[in-house]
């Protein structure tokens, strides 16, 4: 049960991560590694600031800030300066190594003993249950802190879902949705496509910050290693979306992100349980999205295959 | 008013695939005047229009639009005056988003986008009289993703989206060649209403001769990337297809154009 709860968790702080993955990677047609780097990013600069006694709100704020200005250099080089935006997100990626350790200082910070958002929600939690350290679900003993960090976890979610399902509704946001989808003619109805493209990286690595920031507290500590794979973990929750929804109505496809993620975190935490080795995590996770994007189009061909061979 | 003078473009310049696609183009559309542009493939004539439009800045030359000098302004910002429709009916349209959407878009063309809804209730109200008014039947599928449409709704879609917000010049570039006849037809006449009913300034490639002989109050000629004859007032009105023929050949025997090219034109329009 603890196991499950702190998937959950997982997955739902994730899902904000897979978020702006869905905004740079579906809407925008940019795999943008930057993720890598401004997760790391939200993660030092919240833990940092947590450290120096900054309010746990502030400086998880803060941290979404820090990436977003991470993603809309990658935006400008991108844009302004012409370069495939691939490489730009590599050369930010990069740069974000360093800029992540002079943030820290060093390559791991402890977050355990300063206040933070996680100790927010098990204080809440405490006051909800009427002081009580633990109850009964569905049989099992859990902790309130933990049931806490996870319906903070839902509820941010949710919200960061429901903003942007709002935000991809205003003028602004269909620009940006339609600067994806067909460039030349929002040009031609007048909209500066550099702007929205940078806007754009910059809005999905501020979410990328943000849960980099959300895991850090929930995790007790901050690590300059802990991005690496993150895009392609944000890339396997977006196609396992929509297989799930299998729609790309906005809503949807929205919700469908959130789901897939928080699935790809259960399917994950049971095959570690089943005695997958942590450390071939990442060689599974890239495979499986291989798989993904290959396998429909080969099933698709075999299957004209057959229909030719039938007829 | 639009005044193109002297319009020069090279398409990679000092490589191997040097294209010099406009050679000084002057060309003027004043307000509320209908020019069609003809000419062989390959002779400028969408190369003129997105000079205009600012897709790219021109090398040489000066355009002038509604009083103001835009031959440097970019694209997005040329957009305020200018409505586009593009020969492909995918080019100008958002395809995973909704009717609805795409033409909330244009109804903010030269507008600040800032975080108001794109749909409000009254904008949509009006989209689906608008939509309706096109006899299409589409004011029911205004949810639909526009990408399920067939090329000639979408064409007619582009064409609403293109005159939502009255541009002070309409550019077409050979927008029903790739549809059917009797699509093309549709779509046609839906200009001729939007132009007439919005006295809209417009400046359109044909690669049909009925088009040509028939539309607009001035006729220009491109070829090799430069206006090679023009006619115009009563000439224009009197014109018929085969006095066009007749000045294909014309051209060609005054060796401006050579025999080869002529014969293209020919197996073009007719
Ligand atoms: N973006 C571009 N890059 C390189 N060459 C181009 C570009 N656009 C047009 N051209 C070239 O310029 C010439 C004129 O093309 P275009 O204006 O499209 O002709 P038309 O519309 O009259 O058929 C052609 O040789 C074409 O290949
Ligand atoms: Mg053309």
């Amino acid at each position: 049960m603890n196991l499950l709860i702190g998937s959950l968790t997982i997955g739902f702080i994730l899902s904000v991560l897979a978020l702006g993955v869905y905004v740079s990677f579906r809407v925008f047609a940019v795999a943008d590694i930057t993720t890598d780097g401004s997760l790391t990013l939200g993660a030092a600069t919240a833990a940092v600031l947590l450290v120096r006694g900054t309010p746990p709100g502030l400086a998880t704020l803060a941290a979404a800030a820090a990436a977003a200005a991470a993603g809309t250099v990658t935006g400008v080089l991108a844009t302004r300066f012409r370069i495939p935006s691939l490489l730009a997100g590599i050369l930010v990626m990069t740069a974000l190594y360093s800029v992540n350790l002079r943030v820290m200082a060093r390559s791991n910070i402890p977050l355990l003993s300063v206040p933070s958002l996680a100790e927010v929600a098990g204080r809440a939690g405490e006051r909800l249950s009427g002081g009580a350290r633990s109850v009964g679900v569905l049989g099992w003993e859990v902790a309130v802190r933990d049931l806490a960090m996870l319906g903070g976890a839902f509820l941010v979610a949710v919200a960061v879902a429901a903003l942007l399902y709002a935000f991809f509704r205003t003028n602004l946001g269909t620009a940006m949705r339609a600067t994806g989808n067909n460039a030349q003619m929002v040009r031609a109805l007048g909209v500066d496509t550099d702007r929205t493209t940078v806007a754009g990286l910059a809005l999905a690595n501020g979410l990328v910050g943000l849960s980099g920031a959300l895991l850090a507290q929930y995790q007790g500590f901050a690590d300059v290693q802990m991005g690496i794979g993150m895009v392609v973990w944000g890339l396997a929750s977006v196609i396992i979306g929509e297989a799930l929804v299998r729609s790309s109505r906005l809503g949807l496809a929205l919700a469908g992100t959130v789901l897939g993620c928080v699935l790809f975190r259960l399917l994950i935490a049971l095959a570690l349980r089943w005695g997958l080795d942590p450390n071939d995590l990442k060689l599974v996770t890239a495979a499986f999205v291989f798989a993904a994007l290959v396998l429909p189009r080969l099933l698709e061909r075999s299957a004209r295959r057959k229909k030719v061979s039938g007829a | 008013m639009l005044e193109v003078r002297d319009v020069e473009k090279t398409f990679h310049p000092g490589t191997a695939d040097e294209v010099c696609a406009l050679r000084g183009v002057t060309l003027s559309v004043p307000d509320g005047s209908f020019v069609v542009v003809i000419g062989t493939n390959g002779s400028g004539k969408s190369t003129l229009l997105n000079a205009v439009a600012g897709t790219f800045l021109p090398d040489a030359g000066s355009i002038r639009l509604d009083g103001e000098d835009v031959t440097r302004w970019p694209e997005d910002r040329r957009a305020r005056k200018v409505g586009r429709v593009f020969q492909g009916p995918f080019s100008g349209t958002a395809p995973t988003m909704t009717i609805a959407e795409n033409l909330a878009l244009a109804a903010r063309r030269g507008k600040a986008r800032g975080l108001g809804p794109a749909l409000t209730r009254g904008l949509r109200r009006e989209i689906r009289e608008r939509v309706a008014a096109l006899g299409m039947g589409l004011e029911d599928r205004l949810e639909n993703e526009i990408g399920t449409l067939s090329g000639g709704q979408r064409q007619a879609l582009t064409l609403l989206m293109a005159t939502w917000v009255k541009p002070r010049l309409l550019l077409l570039d050979e927008h029903t060649a790739a549809l059917d006849p009797k699509t093309a037809e549709q779509v046609i006449r839906l200009t001729k209403t939007a132009v007439e009913e919005g006295r809209l300034t417009t400046l359109m490639v044909t690669h049909s001769m009925a088009q040509a002989v028939h539309f607009g109050d001035r006729l220009v000629m491109m070829h090799r990337g430069k206006v090679i004859h023009e006619v115009a007032g009563e000439e224009k009105r009197g014109l018929r297809p085969e006095d066009l023929l007749a000045r294909f050949e014309e051209v060609r025997r005054s060796d401006r154009l050579d025999a080869a090219a002529a014969g293209l034109l020919r197996s073009f329009y007719v």
